[in-house]
């Protein structure tokens, strides 16, 4: 390893992200900025070694990358992020001729939601479900799945949940990030079949590269600038692409986290 | 929703009562195939959920929703199309001309648009003939890729004569007729269907090994090969099925394993050709023709009439390969005529075609044991001989060799025929 190799940390939620980081660093070291990466099992450590020096730009969800802003005093930035990641949405699924006009009809009734630590599948449905006027802490009864805590809804193991429930009845809504109920979709998840999309929210901003002030202003503009230069029709670079599910990178901006910020206040997860 | 330049749509689709699951999917595919790259689709439904869903689906198709509307009961969506092709390559072609049919018949000499490729990249995958490979697939490495290495004019009508000539040994062999023959006639049937089938391995595991070396851009001989490998596996079931039927046994005999060991010790294509195509089953050919007429039952007849028809494809692709390689390069003959005879040093040991196999044909052909029937049969087992070599030498002529060398290769040939 050369003494100018940056670190780059990330979440092994999948097998595939070795694949993908193996042809990710490759790239990088041809493109001038040789980029090692450290796996983590989750992203609370990943943010801890954010902050302590450990890695020098994190390839955070939107919860660990707000949570590692918040602890860094806003002294983070953001060197670019996928094309999927700009407006993410998240959806309210209801068995099939149950749909209602109004999220305030789910009072008194059974929501699921995704992992706790899932921003798309638990933290933003809350929040956007209260600007609609339902309090779902307090109005509905909640099905939470809280499964690969840590992960922060990486896996889709909970929202996979969370469509099971509403399709067995188990629940009367469940909430999931809309890509993930078209992914299920594509791969002919059966319950799918029995859904369909009453609500959606917002859009907002998910994953994005952080590294904190302290990076060189150079080395980030470089780094980014390689990022950005990633080229899909590559044959070489797309299948690593297409498991971390980008077409095309975008240098990113905070504008897309205030609503995730907001809720995450709200919600006491910020402290 | 705006009504700027960029955002107006160049196609609109009306997917009606269509929902994601049901169909959707294939209508927005294929309106989208319509669309440039960059430009706007207008989507029109009736589903609030359809309209909920499609931002979902538009990301992870790669597109982007730009716009939502609602108007008379309808929801009006805008996608942008994305920029990146679902496919790593170019544009599929203009739809073509169609293959000629011959009275309703699609032939595979016909399908190719020109000719077939003289040096197909080496590296190619199983891409379909006149398909378009997608890049960034995995790359081989075939070690017979070039066509004038392995090519024969008529391939492609002798796969089709292969594909129409099919049979099956377990149905269109008479076996009840095998069951009624004395014992020694029916040891001396058994041990010619042992030779036979033992021999008929060696006539398969030879194509089989090129089979997986050609490149698949030579699709006429994968088809060929594959059906030699598949005739020939019918030739060892019907043969070993014809020796089982009456309950005896044969001996698998050690000389004839070592001239198979030698057919298989050939690693060069057209030399194996020469070997085992135009020199051992051309030799066959005389053998189960003889067979067929000689047989003391019906299913031994017929066993060998099927498998001389297939046997005839296979000298027929020798003869054509050969006489190809030979016309390419007429010092061909040298290399050929070398390989033979490597061969032949290894067969010293053999001086002639096994004392067992000649006394089972001519106690099959007599079909007893009394002198004046053993007699005519011996007579025919000569004739026999002379007529194998007589044919062998006119099939290497045809081949191009000249008369001294189709007789020197000829002498040379194994004297287990195969």
């Amino acid at each position: 390893m050369s003494g100018a190799e940056l670190r780059l940390g990330a979440v092994s939620y999948h097998p595939r992200v070795v694949t993908i980081w193996e042809r990710f660093r490759t790239y990088f070291a041809d493109a001038g900025v040789p980029t090692d990466y450290v796996l983590f099992s989750n992203y609370e450590r990943l943010v801890d070694a954010v902050l302590e020096g450990t890695v020098d730009i994190g390839w955070n969800t939107n919860t660990a990358y707000v949570v590692l802003d918040h602890r860094a005093g806003g002294g983070t930035r953001i060197l670019g992020m996928r094309d999927v990641d700009r407006d993410w949405g998240t959806v309210l699924v209801m068995r099939k001729g149950e749909s209602l006009d109004s999220p305030t009809e789910l009072a008194g009734r059974v929501l699921a939601l995704g992992s706790r630590d899932s921003g798309h599948a638990a933290i933003l449905p809350l929040h956007y479900l209260a600007e609609e006027g339902l309090d779902a802490a307090e109005q509905c009864r909640l099905l939470r799945f809280d499964t690969d805590l840590g992960k922060h809804g990486d896996t889709g193991d909970s929202e996979l949940h969370v469509v099971r429930a509403v399709a067995a009845g188990e629940a009367d809504a469940g909430a999931l990030s809309d890509v993930y109920f078209s992914a299920f979709r594509a791969e002919g998840v059966p319950e799918v079949a029995d859904l369909e999309v009453v609500w959606r929210s917002p859009t907002y901003y998910h994953c994005n590269f952080t590294a904190l002030d302290s990076l060189d202003d150079e080395v980030c503009r470089r780094w980014s600038d390689a990022v950005l230069a990633m080229d899909f029709d590559d044959p070489s670079l797309r299948p690593a692409m297409e498991l971390e599910s980008v077409r095309r990178w975008y240098p990113g901006d905070r504008d897309g986290y205030a609503s995730l910020t907001a809720a995450m206040q709200e919600q006491s997860m910020l402290t | 929703m705006s009504t700027g330049p960029e955002q107006e749509p160049s196609h609109r689709v009306d997917a009606e009562q269509l929902e994601f699951g049901g169909g959707l999917e294939v209508l927005l595919a294929a309106a989208l195939e319509r669309v440039a790259p960059g430009g706007v689709l207008e989507i029109r439904t009736p589903s609030r959920a359809v309209a909920l869903e499609l931002p979902g689906w538009a990301r992870i198709a790669g597109h982007d929703l730009i716009g939502e509307a609602a108007e008379q009961g309808a929801q009006l969506l805008r996608i942008r199309r994305g920029t990146k092709a679902r496919i790593l390559a170019p544009p599929l072609p203009e739809r073509g001309p169609r293959p000629v049919l011959r009275d309703g018949e699609l032939h595979t000499a016909d399908w190719r648009r020109g000719e077939e490729p003289a040096d197909p990249d080496p590296s190619a995958g199983f891409a379909p003939l006149h398909s378009v490979p997608e890049a960034g697939a995995p790359t081989h490495h075939w070690q017979l890729s070039r066509r004038d290495a392995v090519w024969a004019d008529d391939v492609g009508e002798l796969a089709e004569q292969a594909s129409a000539q099919q049979w099956d040994a377990s149905r269109d062999v008479p076996w009840e007729a095998a069951r009624e023959l004395d014992d020694i006639t029916e040891k001396a049937v058994a041990q010619v269907m042992t030779f036979l089938a033992q021999n008929e391995y060696a006539a398969l595991y030879v194509p089989a090994r090129f089979l997986g070396q050609i490149n698949p851009q030579l699709v006429e001989l994968v088809l060929w090969l594959g059906s030699h490998v598949h005739d020939e596996a019918r030739h060892i079931e019907v043969f070993t099925k014809r020796s089982l039927i009456g309950g005896q046994h044969g001996y698998a005999l050690a000389s004839t394993e070592l001239s198979l060991h030698t057919l298989l010790d050939e690693h060069d294509f057209t030399a194996s050709s020469l070997l085992l195509n135009v020199l051992g089953e051309g030799t066959f050919l005389d053998l189960l023709r003889f067979i067929e007429l000689h047989a003391p039952d019906a299913a031994t007849a017929t066993a060998a009439r099927l498998a001389h028809r297939d046997e005839r494809r296979h000298v027929h692709f020798g003869i054509s390969n050969i006489k190809r390689a030979i016309f390419l390069d007429p010092d061909l003959t040298l290399t050929l005529v070398a390989a033979a005879e490597a061969r032949a040093a290894k067969l010293v040991s053999l001086s002639g075609l096994s004392p067992l196999l000649v006394e089972s044909l001519t106690v099959m052909a007599a079909p007893s044991l009394q002198p004046a029937e053993l007699a005519e049969a011996a007579a025919d087992i000569r004739h026999l001989m002379a007529t194998m070599e007589g044919n062998r030498i006119r099939r290497l002529r045809a081949c191009g060799f000249t008369a001294t060398a189709a007789q020197h290769l000829s002498d040379l040939h194994t004297p287990n025929l195969m």
